[in-house]
């Protein structure tokens, strides 16, 4: 089984690989968001009290107490390295949720057939293509990383090889749970249409309704109810306790619950697809 | 001889359509066994059945001895399917695409590799091995589907309507493939609704439409069942038709109309045409045939209707919508 998992992961890298521009427009776009984004709402200038004639030992006070409250929300004073590691994880989000167009697809082009008549576990199928979806997600995660470190990403002082690697153990959980939940999506449906109306449709309200792009504190209360039952708000909340260092309660359990979401997540999908793949 | 393929009693319902009925029979190691029908005629569905694509509704067929319905894995180890659609993965060239099949039915990567050569060098595509499938021609591709479903070595292939939409040069390059695999001791099933692809290939032919079995037996013994030669005599309107038919009949002979055609059916063309061209002098005709018994004929006889081809070629058609979705 392992073999047949290897070679139609191989297939869906290859297919990936092979199609150059897309590969490069996919590893331009999230730049796009972070620089001009990012780098445009500077909140350390936008709460800055120069030139409205407050005497200068006051200001100390006020802009102290300013930055404080920032950091405080934020866990950094660069609005650019905050919403750099929340994108980490929309970015996630964007790529996870147009994966099961490769299910419809292959269903069309009679690829799926051939599949179903060789002698292979259904479940393969499934395994191969969430696989495949994640390991793109994170190199597309790890260029971003490094093309947000050039343009200035602030990294935590004591920054550690482990920390690296917790931020993309949250990566690959988050990718695999949205990724085997649109997985099924196609392989339940044979309209690739609804399966993009779906994908935008849930991508806006991801992403802000969950800590990515602001932190969830200030939003209103019914707002911050829903981020808090939004995992993105955990993922974007561990990536930046690991990367930045961001003040977070309890982060390991959430981290374990992350993962173990993930593989619920993963097992429930990849068993409705295989049904759903045999209901022919 | 021992039988590789059983179909028992297969059925296949879709909604309260029923697209296959009560279908039997049975296939020879080494043979090739053609489903002769229209289109509509339920030949893919027993083919996606005996693929285990589809669960019939009711009935079962065993390959090799292996249920299709209990023991699809096993069955999808000794069984070869080109499908009548192309499965083969554009975006992959032809070599990569076989590969992949010889790895899905378990060879290790170096085995693979020589696998897919040899099913490419088979099929005549050695060389364009390492080229995209997308700049594959529509006969290429064809060829290409044989030799991912050949790479396992199966004992049993089922063709469904593998020269759908090809030229005739091509057709005949892939009649040549199915005999050499015949050679190989492989058993098939091809489904086709050319009549003299089913008279060149098959050792027995089923006749099915509306999805029953109407008859079977080899092109041989099928055609005897069809009485004598037939003539066809063309007239300009209905009503002529009609006068002629009376008139032949006189003759003794059976005449049948359709439409502006009189069909006379004789035990020999030879004998009866001096006295059918006696009765025509001075008549206005479009056209006169004289038919030697074909499957055509008997398709005719037993179902009452033509084999005609699509007046549009539906493997272009197809090819065409694949690359505008």
């Amino acid at each position: 089984m392992l073999s047949e998992i290897y070679v139609l992961y191989m297939r869906e890298i290859k297919k990936w690989a092979g199609r150059r521009p897309v590969l490069i427009i996919s590893l331009i776009t999230p730049l796009f968001w972070i620089l001009l984004f990012g780098k445009s709402f500077n909140i350390i200038n936008v709460l800055s009290v120069e030139g409205l004639g407050v005497p200068a030992d006051i200001a100390i006070v006020v802009v102290g107490a300013l930055r404080s409250r920032i950091a405080q929300l934020f866990g950094t004073l660069d609005y650019f390295t905050y919403v750099a590691s929340g994108m980490i994880v929309v970015f996630t989000l964007f790529h996870s949720v147009f994966s099961g167009a490769s299910v419809i697809f292959d269903r069309r082009l009679g690829y799926m057939s051939r599949l179903m008549a060789s002698p292979i576990r259904r479940e393969s199928i499934f395994i191969a293509k969430v696989l495949a979806t994640v390991f793109r997600v994170t190199i597309l995660i790890l260029f971003l990383l490094a093309l947000s470190y050039i343009a200035g990403f602030k990294f935590k002082q004591d920054l550690s090889i482990l920390d690296l690697v917790g931020a993309l153990i949250v990566v690959i959980s988050i990718s695999v749970t949205l990724t085997s939940i649109f997985m099924l999506l196609g392989f339940l449906t044979d309209s690739h249409e609804f399966l993009f109306a779906i994908g935008n449709l849930v991508n806006m309200p991801l992403m802000f309704s969950s800590s990515a792009l602001f932190p969830i504190d200030q939003m209103p209360d019914w707002l911050k109810a829903i981020a808090k039952l939004n995992p993105l708000t955990y993922a974007a909340d561990l990536t930046r306790y690991f990367l930045v260092g961001r003040h977070l309660d309890e982060p390991y359990i959430i981290l374990i619950i992350l993962i173990a979401g993930a593989i619920l997540t993963f097992t429930i999908c990849m068993k409705v697809s295989v049904k759903a793949l045999e209901r022919t | 001889m021992s039988i590789v393929i059983e179909a028992d009693r297969l059925t296949k319902y879709y909604g309260s359509i029923q697209a296959v009925k009560n279908v039997s029979f049975k296939v020879f190691k080494g043979e090739i066994y053609a489903l002769l029908g229209p289109n509509g005629a339920g030949k893919t569905t027993t083919i996606k059945m005996l693929s285990t694509l589809l669960k019939p509704t009711s009935g079962d067929a065993y390959i090799r001895g292996y249920s299709i319905i209990r023991d699809s894995l096993n069955v999808r180890k000794v069984i070869g399917v080109v499908p009548q659609d192309l499965t083969a993965d554009d975006e992959l060239t032809g070599f990569y695409n076989v590969y992949i099949q010889a790895r899905l039915y378990g060879y290790p990567h170096g085995i693979a590799l020589e696998r897919a050569m040899r099913a490419l060098e088979i099929v005549g595509l050695a060389d364009s091995a390492n080229r995209r499938v997308s700049s594959y021609s529509g006969g290429m591709r064809r060829r290409l589907e044989i030799a991912m479903s050949l790479v396992h070595d199966p004992e049993v292939l089922l063709l469904d309507e593998p020269t759908l939409g090809l030229d005739v040069q091509t057709r005949r390059l892939m009649w040549n493939l199915i005999r050499d695999f015949k050679k190989q001791g492989i058993s098939m099933i091809l489904t086709t609704h050319y009549m003299e692809e089913a008279e060149a290939l098959a050792d027995r032919v089923a006749i099915i439409d509306y999805g029953e079995i109407k008859a079977e037996g080899s092109p041989d013994e099928l055609k005897r069942k069809v009485k004598g030669d037939r003539v066809y005599i063309e007239l300009y309107s209905e009503d002529d038709a009609q006068n002629l038919q009376l008139e032949i009949s006189k003759l003794g002979v059976d005449v049948k109309l359709d439409s502006s055609i009189v069909i006379v059916t004789a035990p020999s063309a030879s004998d009866i045409l001096p006295h059918i061209v006696g009765i025509l002098a001075g008549k206005k005709i479009k056209s006169i045939n004289i038919v030697k018994p074909n499957l055509e004929e008997v398709f005719l006889d037993i179902t009452g209707k033509r084999l005609r081809e699509d007046s549009f070629d539906a493997f272009k058609y197809r090819v065409f919508t694949h690359k505008i979705r």
